[in-house]
């Protein structure tokens, strides 16, 4: 989708040099940044040196870290599941696809920003509201990838498919299904990082757990190595998402050599 | 164990509207043709004449605008379900599930038809040996030749022990020397199987090739000539050959035809 997405999904394993390079570039700049912060005028706690930031690392509470990974989870595979089954039903019928297309070119054009208001207008529950806001978000990019991954199939396969005169679950089953596993994959990888992002901004609001929340509290503490640290642990934990998705997906498509 | 059921297209029209210009496409008419149970054919006639819209409806994925196609007493478009695991098909591309190794692929129209496990496996395998494959039964397909896997999706073919055998083009993509091995090991197992099979292409040296019968397309799709092979003396193959060239040139029965 977007061009940020596309970097983010690149392996991450095995550092190149050059990552290293440029990571340790920017250290370095941020380190000295930090020492030289008197001298410039900038307030101490602007620019924490990586000390100050480690000790804050270290007090990473995991308990909010897998409160946010439950959530980004777990909603993931509820958009998952409901995107793929809505888009096998509109697949069948023309008249639900022609009735449903365009509400979802809505629900995909609303801002992440209209959804939170909106979830703490309309529900009590937190743990409800962070869910309803990433499933509005993933779910219609798994749907709208499955159906346009639907329509993909080439004639020729469906023909000699059909040829063989399978009834319309096996049809699924053994062609449709197996042939949008490609492009679910890239949904997969798509969804993780923004719902990584959604789900901080999600539980700024109202949450008194996971990521966002301790986001929320390094704010209003002025601790600028807090939220450092916390968005690291925020990207360790988006790049590992996709290297365990990208590590599912080469066992899985093989055959496409 | 009835054996497969003869063939009988009457009348037969197949008129396409173009979705753009509204225009109508005569693809078939008022063809009239009988195939024999067993009989191996060969349709021949130039590209566009409507070979793959007849393939269409003999495979039943296709109605006919007028006219009727009945294979026995059913037709294989309104008793679709009645023919799964008798018509099998090979396409002009192998049209293998990439996902499938060659095996897999063999097994797709056996699991279809809910062969139990163990026989969908041996079948397979056997016919995959049989076209050459022993070694190459995990491979997917982007690991096989075009030839390998056109071989892959003849034993997906033979492996369902079909009546009647259908193949469009299933040779013309690949080089000559593979092209005519691949053809003889077909008609051989279509033979020794005792299926009926029916072959199109746009290729004359292959439509003789085939041997017992040829059938010449005009276009629109229709009966110019209906050659029994074995009735031409061997010397008189040039001439015959001659006469479906003229045949198919002119779009009209050349006269030495008879
Ligand atoms: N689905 C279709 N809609 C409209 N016209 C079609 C369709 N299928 C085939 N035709 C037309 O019917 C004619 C015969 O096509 P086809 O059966 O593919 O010929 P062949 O297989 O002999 O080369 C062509 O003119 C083609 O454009
Ligand atoms: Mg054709």
């Amino acid at each position: 989708m977007l061009p940020e997405e596309h970097h983010a999904s690149l392996p991450v394993p095995i550092f190149p040099r050059q990552t290293l390079v440029s990571l340790l570039v920017f250290a370095a700049g941020w380190e000295a940044l930090a020492h030289l912060a008197p001298l410039l005028g900038i307030p101490p706690f602007a620019v924490p040196g990586f000390i100050t930031i480690a000790k804050r690392l270290v007090a990473v509470t995991p308990f909010d870290v897998i409160v946010t990974l439950a959530r980004v989870v777990g909603a993931l595979i509820v958009s998952f599941v409901l995107g793929v089954l809505l888009a096998i039903a509109m697949y069948r019928s023309d008249a639900l696809e022609q009735y449903l297309r365009p509400m979802i070119r809505i629900l995909m054009a609303v801002p992440v920003v209209s959804w939170i208001l909106f979830a703490v207008l309309w529900f009590p529950g937190v743990e409800f509201r962070i869910g309803f806001v990433l499933v509005a978000v993933c779910g219609p990019v798994f749907l709208i990838d499955a159906l346009d991954a639907m329509r993909g199939v080439p004639r020729e396969l469906r023909q000699m498919m059909r040829s063989f005169r399978p009834t319309p679950r096996q049809f699924f089953l053994k062609l449709m299904l197996p042939a949008i596993v490609p492009s679910l994959f890239t949904s997969w990888k798509v969804n993780i990082s923004l719902a990584i992002r959604v789900v901080t901004i999600a539980e700024l609001v109202g949450a008194v757990t996971g990521i966002g929340h301790q986001l929320s509290v390094a704010q209003e503490l002025f601790s600028v190595a807090d939220v450092f640290a916390w968005t690291m642990v925020l990207v360790v934990l988006l790049f590992l998402l996709e290297a365990l998705v990208a590590r599912v997906e080469s066992r899985m498509l093989r055959w496409r050599g | 164990m009835s054996g497969p059921p003869p063939i009988a297209v009457r009348g037969l029209r197949k008129v396409f509207r173009q979705a753009n210009s509204g225009q109508s496409v005569i693809a078939i008419d008022r063809l009239d043709l009988t195939i024999a149970p067993r009989e191996v054919v060969s349709i021949v006639g130039q590209t566009g004449c409507g070979k793959s819209t007849f393939f269409d409806i003999m495979i039943g994925l296709d109605a006919p605008t007028e006219g009727s196609i009945r294979f026995g007493d059913k037709s294989p478009y309104a008793d679709f379900d009645h023919f799964r695991g008798r018509i099998a098909t090979v396409f002009q591309q192998d049209r293998l599930l990439p996902w499938r190794s060659a095996l897999d692929n063999a097994k797709l129209p056996l699991e279809l038809i809910g062969l139990p496990d163990a026989e969908q496996h041996e079948r397979a395998l056997a016919w995959l040996r049989r076209l050459g494959l022993g070694q190459f039964t995990s491979a997917f397909p982007h690991e096989l030749s075009g030839g390998m896997r056109q071989r892959v999706a003849i034993a997906r073919a033979f492996a369902m022990e079909p009546d009647i055998l259908l193949a469009d083009e299933a040779f013309g993509h690949l080089d000559e020397v593979t092209a005519v091995e691949l053809r003889d090991t077909f008609l051989k197992l279509a033979r020794e199987r005792g299926s009926t099979a029916v072959l199109i292409t746009h290729q004359l040296e292959e439509a003789i090739a085939v041997g017992d019968r040829v059938i010449v397309f005009g276009k629109p799709a229709r009966v110019l000539a209906d050659i029994r092979v074995a009735q031409w003396p061997a010397a008189q193959h040039g001439i015959l050959r001659e006469a479906i060239q003229a045949t198919l040139q002119s779009n009209r029965p050349d006269p030495r035809l008879g």
